[in-house]
């Protein structure tokens, strides 16, 4: 269990993909996820999969976007099925499938490469208010810190003779009681402390706060940019004119 | 600002009374207390005594986030606290709490050490310059760019000590920073918090219940009981007196046994802080 907490956990992996400007990687990602959405063949679908899978080793995250992948595949299969089922026959199923990969693929591609911090200078980018992106921030520092938290409860009460996986639906619903309550008041008493250090050290107390990073786009990232959208339009272009086999 | 002469105490309590909203009992009564620079100050008692309390009233989270009923005043460093705006007072008096990962909350050292600075708005070469020095005097350069989840709780109440540093106050109040720590790495906080009294004259008000972890480098104890102050002097004028136990405070063995010794005659010259003293003292031809 503890490695669904640890999952959410951003790690740090230095590449020449991850230390892109965020709004790159980001605008690398939609570019994915657009393609994704318009291909209607099976194989300009594998293509756009294969890209992903080239990015994500670029980003030396193969291993992080393939879980990801990997789970997505459950519900691949399921959309494969019913699609099968309707009758929309096996290419245009196999096609759907394949899209749902894809779109999860270059959400995860952004996800995984983007480190909380930078996240947060996008939507400082996008002018969302700073109270929003704090509160986002702290989510999602602390809801790790909170699963840890809850398997450690789990732990001492499974050790105090309680058992979660006995009995059926509502008795293992009932057993949860002993888990959350302690859950929440601990929550309750984190966020109390947060609130005190947040306010020990001055947070809203100016309403131009400055950040110790800033984004900007080096030649580097200037360059990715262009060679990303001349790929974009090409992709788009070949989109349009031209049809593949399957 | 007031011009301060030497004699002006960096903090003064006046006749500070304190009860939380919707709560009967008063948290604090009456309580008088003045700090001087550069002291380290230990802040002792019971369980419930109302120490925390007393901290937050110093750097105004009383009665800025909790309300009440509050009577008398503060002043630290010539502000008086409930008129000063909190940001204001961040700057002037740091917190350091007791559950070092509740203080944490950025994705990197060094950008956690600069959010005091960046909620002052400070220009971002001003903030990378504070956070590069705070980071070589705390020896914590390595650590710059990890994640919170990767550090020791030891290291993370160093990188929450770090970022209040960074802020430059002139008072920092710690509670109970070392009782989610094992012995070795409180007592490498309790080095910094002297080397970091020495080096920057930084006057510190620590709530510690093992006593003896700061006794060797505290200047004066102040004990509470019940939400007043019932004890205040040296730790040696402190705890070889006898009421000090009736408090609820234990004493640490060296001044038990030289309180011990004193009473069966054998007064040493000098009393000693730590048993290392102690056993200098008692080979004394
Ligand atoms: N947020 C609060 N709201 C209401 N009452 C409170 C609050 N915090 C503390 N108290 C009460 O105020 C009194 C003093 O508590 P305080 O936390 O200051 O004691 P303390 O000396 O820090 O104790 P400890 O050693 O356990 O930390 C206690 O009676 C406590 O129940
Ligand atoms: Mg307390």
């Amino acid at each position: 269990m503890y490695w669904l907490a640890s999952g959410l956990l951003y790690r740090r992996v230095v590449s020449p993909f991850t230390k892109l400007d965020p709004r790159i990687k980001l605008l690398i990602a939609i570019e994915f996820f657009v393609l994704s959405l318009l291909a209607s063949s099976v194989i300009g679908v594998a293509i756009i999969i294969a890209s992903i899978v080239a990015v994500a080793a670029f980003a030396r995250s193969l291993r992080r976007v393939g879980r990801t992948v990997a789970f997505s595949l459950i519900f691949a299969t399921f959309i494969f099925v019913l699609n099968l089922w309707i009758g929309l026959g096996l290419l245009r199923s196999l096609t759907f499938a394949l899209r749902f990969i894809a779109i999860i693929g270059s959400t995860s591609i952004f996800f995984i490469t983007t480190s909380p911090d930078e996240l947060e200078q996008i939507m400082k980018w996008m002018r969302i208010p700073r109270d929003v992106v704090f509160a986002f921030v702290t989510a999602v520092r602390f809801i790790p810190v909170v699963m840890l938290d809850a398997f450690q409860i789990m732990d001492a009460q499974k050790s105090r003779g309680l058992e979660l996986e006995k009995g059926g639906l509502l008795s293992r619903v009932r057993n949860l009681i002993p888990v959350l309550i302690p859950l929440v008041v601990n929550s309750v008493i984190r966020s109390g402390e947060l609130a005190e250090a947040m306010e020990s050290r001055g947070y809203g107390s100016t309403p131009k706060p400055t950040s110790l990073y800033g984004m900007r786009l080096r030649w580097y990232d200037k360059a990715v940019l262009v060679l990303s959208l001349a790929v974009f339009v090409l992709a788009l272009y070949i989109y349009h004119f031209y049809t593949f086999p399957f | 600002m007031a011009s301060k002469g030497p004699e002006v105490p960096l903090l003064s309590v006046e006749g500070l009374s304190f009860s939380y909203l919707d709560s009967p009992r008063a948290a604090l009564t009456d309580v008088n207390l003045k700090i001087n620079r550069g002291e380290i100050v230990i802040l002792a008692g019971q369980s419930g005594c109302g120490k925390s309390t007393l901290l937050r009233c110093v750097n105004g989270l009383i009665p800025h986030m909790y309300p009440g009923d509050y009577k008398g005043r503060i002043v630290v460093d010539g502000d008086v606290v409930a008129e000063t705006p909190m940001g204001k007072l961040a700057q002037m008096v740091g917190f350091l709490f007791q559950n070092p990962e509740n203080q944490i909350f950025m994705f990197s050292v060094e950008r956690d050490i600069a959010f005091g600075l960046e909620n002052q708005g400070l220009p971002r070469q001003e903030m990378r310059r504070r956070v590069d020095e705070v980071m070589g005097l705390l020896h914590i350069e390595p650590l710059a760019l990890r994640p919170p989840h990767e550090l020791s709780d030891g290291q993370k109440q160093r990188v929450a000590l770090a970022g209040i540093i960074a802020m430059r106050p002139n008072l920092v109040i710690l509670d109970e920073p070392t009782s989610l720590l094992d012995p070795k790495t409180a007592s490498e906080l309790v080095s910094l918090v002297s080397k970091l009294n020495k080096e920057l004259g930084i006057t510190f008000v620590i709530v510690e219940h093992r006593l003896e972890l700061l006794t060797p480098i505290a200047d004066r104890i102040v004990v509470m009981d019940k939400g007043r102050v019932v004890m205040e002097g040296t730790p040696t004028e402190v705890l070889t007196n006898p009421a000090s136990s009736t408090h609820g405070l234990a004493i640490p063995p060296v001044f038990s046994l030289y309180s011990e010794l004193a009473e069966r005659g054998s007064r040493l010259p000098r009393a000693p802080l730590t048993p290392e003293e102690m056993a200098q003292e008692l080979n004394a031809p």
